[in-house]
């Protein structure tokens, strides 16, 4: 056993040298030990309710999603017409639009009717 | 399961949020070039339906039931090549995820019209026609209440005319 003086007075490199040679004794168990204080810690981990990670986003996407509610129907077009005579005017233009475009189509019925009418009238005639 | 519910709500209110309509797609497009554009606020139409006497023309079709039943008209008329078919695959997308139903459908020469209303047998919600040639693409859009009945009461005078 060295006295405090003699390890006072020994250089870095050989107490490093003796700290190497001498193997610390381990206690008996603490590697049970050891594995159970760490199997405990876990299951108490995994019993405590952890702090909900997802809550800042979700709670991001709903506010993003309240933001673009409120926000958006502001942020309406303009109308073309200050003068509702012109609104109006332009209201019956667009019906007309409508319309006509309605009527290409009613053509297209008329003559497939006047197309499928046609075997009929020949029956009729045939009979008469 | 809550976290689920919650994240799905939050996706949902997201997706609604960002959802085609007759507005989006006008706001998209109504500042391109080759594109007209008009759009006719429910505080327009309020002010036209407080014009005392709507007929108009030697038909005497009135507008009036109609009229008073908007709250929103957007038309788009584009000429732009580069815009057409992104106008077109647009609306067509709309009236995909709507409830619209086909009014009618009619191809001559070339072009392509399509109607679709919104609504049931009393009103009409929404009504949207898209007609496509092959340098033009014209998209209007209607929103409101209007009666069914007299709205195609004033199509067929209209087509009478």
């Amino acid at each position: 056993m060295k006295t405090l003086e003699e390890i006072e007075n020994l250089s870095l490199e050989e107490l490093e040298q003796k700290a190497a040679e001498a193997a610390a004794p381990v206690p008996d168990g603490l590697e049970r030990r050891l594995r159970q204080a760490l199997a405990a810690r876990e299951l108490a981990d995994a019993a405590r309710p952890r702090p909900a990670r997802w809550i800042p986003y979700a709670s991001l996407a709903v506010a993003a999603a309240a933001a673009a509610l409120v926000v958006l129907p502001q942020r309406g077009p303009k109308d073309t017409f200050d003068d509702p005579l012109l609104a109006y005017a332009e209201v019956e233009k667009a019906f007309q639009t409508i319309s006509n475009k309605m009527s290409v189509g009613m053509d297209i019925v008329r003559d497939a009717e006047q197309t499928a009418g046609m075997p009929y009238n020949t029956l009729n005639k045939i009979q008469k | 399961m809550k976290r689920i519910i919650i994240l799905f709500a939050a996706l949902l209110l997201t997706v609604s949020a960002f959802a085609q309509n007759g507005k989006s797609i006008y706001q998209k497009y109504s500042d391109a070039e080759n594109v007209s554009a008009v759009y006719v606020s429910p505080a327009m139409f309020r002010l036209i339906g407080q014009i005392p006497d709507l007929e108009v023309g030697d038909d005497n079709v009135n507008l009036t039931p109609v009229i008073r039943s908007l709250s929103g008209l957007y038309i788009l008329n584009s000429e732009n090549e580069t815009v057409n078919g992104s106008l077109r695959a647009d609306a067509e997308r709309f009236i995909n995820s709507g409830k619209y139903e086909l009014l009618m459908e009619a191809k001559d020469s070339g072009e392509v019209v399509r109607m679709y209303t919104l609504g049931n047998d009393r009103t009409i919600e929404g009504f949207v026609m898209l007609a496509a040639e092959a340098n033009e693409v014209t998209f209007i859009c209607l929103d409101g209440q209007m009666p069914r009945k007299d709205f195609e009461a004033l199509l067929s005078k209209e087509m009478n005319k």
